[in-house]
């Protein structure tokens, strides 16, 4: 009974995406910084090794593509994930700041008002890799453009995934003081352990562990599948991956915000 | 004819740990009323607060909401209520009108009505002209403003405001004063307020509770608290030991009404201060007493909160707090 009462699901939703983006758009600083670091990867990290695997024999490591090619959707999908997790983790401000007490007393489903919040930062975050795309297309041999469409599609249920985990994570911490240790420790792992750098076949067992545990690695394959053909997981299992992670990171950021009292 | 009650609280209590913040508390809000929970900083008048607008789970005991169990159907008292915070809980990214916005969508308002309900709140408070400017440019009265207009968006029963005008300036404050006034008179708003500021109790509340480590010490009227104090009341420091003084005090003459020793000062509660004076001066000097200062007034919610406590509401203590707040609102 108390149930129905809750006011619309759909505005208290709404009412959340609009705030973030708008939130994003004022942000033009925020926006462009975080398309250089980006850039700066590929240019100095990726141009650097594209020369030295000029020769074809080379090719055979990264599937048959060129080292920037094969890079290219690894940079997309670590700009995806680092804007999402730390949009997520953000709603640290919203605490600091109050906002958080407006969201606890007004009568809008919680579970409404966070999934809001997730899509619009997911949003922003997929705007951001969108941006990103764009800046190195000109840098890869071949895209296969058709398959543009569904690769946002997987990049938005993994930016959903993991501003769901940020918000997990911001929702169990009292202060702004374990951010930084949270993106060292957390962020550099999941980047590097991606796969978005070089090939994840034939390393160390435990690295491999580690690899596959980690759910950025089904989106880095997945999108790269898309953009480029190569893959080293199944598409088909990738797509699981990232479906089954998104999901299970919404179901406990859900449940921990509806424990959130002040 | 009966009125409405729209706040029933029944034996609330709230503990954390070992400390009872709030102890067993019981009182009633008429609707249509300004009321106000009078006390020091750390009495228990936000714990309070907090309870009655469902963000914290009472320990033990009751509290009915226009209507509705605090514990047991939240939604619906959230429906009801709108709650403008000590602190802000606004978005300093947004303007004005987006957080207003905002507001009405999640509490369930939308289309043209929202509209034009921004637009008419904002110029109730006067801040329509800045309604596209972002919040982080207002200044700490108009963002207290903007709060009051937004929690009036979606028509609430139940207004609580908790320390409205705390860190404002004196010109600030006398506009909320009015704004609170106005929407229980023209809106027939139901106020809850809590504050530390004994003027701002006076002035605006029908009725005030004056809480004091987390009990409820007086509920009246504040023409009728202040009655308990005495028509005049005179202060008088002296030099050296005070019991002494009073041992010599008994009775002294029909002026005066009650003799106390309170904050290391002789008080006076007396019917006529200009008759009174002269005799507690000569009594006193009779007496061997050296009198240092004598200060009479008009009693005040401060001297009624004195006599109930036999301390002082520390405003100075408020401020040094606000200043700290101020300072960190400003640092960030």
């Amino acid at each position: 009974m108390e149930r129905e009462l809750k006011v619309g699901y759909t505005k208290a939703l709404y009412a959340m995406v609009y705030r973030e983006v708008i939130r994003y758009k004022r942000a033009y600083s925020r926006m462009l910084g975080s398309l250089l670091n980006p850039i700066i990867w590929l240019i100095f990290f990726g141009l650097g090794w594209a020369s030295l695997f000029r020769e074809n024999i080379f090719r055979e490591i990264f599937y048959g593509l060129d080292y920037i090619t094969f890079l290219a959707p690894g940079i997309v999908m670590m700009a995806i994930f680092s804007a999402s997790f730390l949009g997520g983790v953000s709603m640290l401000w919203d605490r600091e700041f109050g906002f958080l007490k407006e969201i606890l007393v007004a009568p809008a489903s919680r579970s409404a008002s966070l999934i809001g919040k997730s899509l619009g930062i997911a949003l922003t975050a997929l705007i951001q890799g969108i941006l990103v795309l764009l800046v190195t297309i000109p840098l890869m041999s071949s895209i296969n453009i058709y398959s543009l469409l569904p690769a946002i599609l997987v990049s938005y249920i993994v930016s959903l995934g993991f501003t769901s985990l940020g918000m997990a994570i911001a929702s169990r911490m009292s202060s702004m003081e374990g951010f930084h240790l949270i993106v060292s420790v957390v962020m550099m792992p999941i980047v590097f352990l991606s796969g978005a750098f070089y090939p994840i076949d034939g390393l160390p067992n435990w690295m491999s562990i580690l690899i596959y545990s980690n759910p950025l690695t089904y989106g880095v394959d997945l999108v790269r599948y898309l953009l480029t053909g190569v893959y080293s997981i199944e598409p088909l299992y990738s797509l699981f991956g990232v479906l089954g992670f998104t999901l299970i990171f919404i179901l406990i950021s859900t449940y921990l915000f509806h424990k959130t009292t002040l | 004819m009966d009125r409405n009650i729209v706040i029933r609280v029944v034996d609330l209590t709230k503990r954390f740990g070992d400390f009872t913040a709030v102890d067993k508390v019981n009182f009633e809000v008429e609707e249509g009323e300004i009321f106000g929970f009078l006390g020091p900083n750390g009495a228990g008048k936000t714990t309070t607060i907090n309870m009655l607008i469902t963000l914290l789970r009472p320990t033990s005991g009751e509290a009915y909401v226009a209507g509705y169990n605090v514990v047991k159907e939240p939604y619906r008292v959230r429906s009801k209520i709108g709650v403008v915070f000590q602190d802000p809980t606004v978005d300093r990214y947004l303007t004005g009108y987006e957080n207003m916005y905002i507001h009405g969508l999640i509490y369930g308002l939308s289309g043209e009505e929202l509209k034009r309900r921004i637009d008419e709140l904002l110029q109730f408070v006067d801040l329509y002209e800045f309604k596209d400017k972002p919040v982080k440019m207002y200044s700490g009265g108009m963002i207290r403003r903007l709060e009051i207009a937004r929690s009036l968006l979606h028509i609430p029963r139940i207004l609580f405001l908790d320390e409205p005008t705390l860190g404002l300036d004196p010109q600030t404050r006398a506009k909320i004063w009015e704004y609170i006034k106005r929407l229980r008179d023209e809106h027939n708003v139901t106020i809850f307020m809590t504050t530390h500021y004994m003027d701002e109790a006076e002035k605006l509340c029908d009725r005030i509770a004056i809480i004091d480590h987390g009990r409820i010490i007086a509920l009246d009227t504040p023409e009728n608290l202040i009655k308990m104090v005495g028509d005049e009341v005179v202060h008088v420091k002296v030099r050296g030991d005070l019991t002494m003084a009073l041992e010599k005090l008994g009775s002294i003459n029909s002026y005066v009404k009650d003799v106390d020793i309170k904050a290391g000062q002789i008080i006076f509660s007396v019917s006529n201060s200009a008759k009174a004076i002269p005799t507690i001066l000569e009594f006193l000097s009779e007496t061997g007493v050296d009198v240092e200062e004598v200060k009479y007034h008009k009693p005040d919610m401060g001297d009624v909160f004195l006599k109930l406590t036999g301390r002082e509401i520390r405003e100075d203590e408020g401020s040094w707090k606000d200043m700290v707040r101020t300072v960190m609102r400003r640092w960030r």
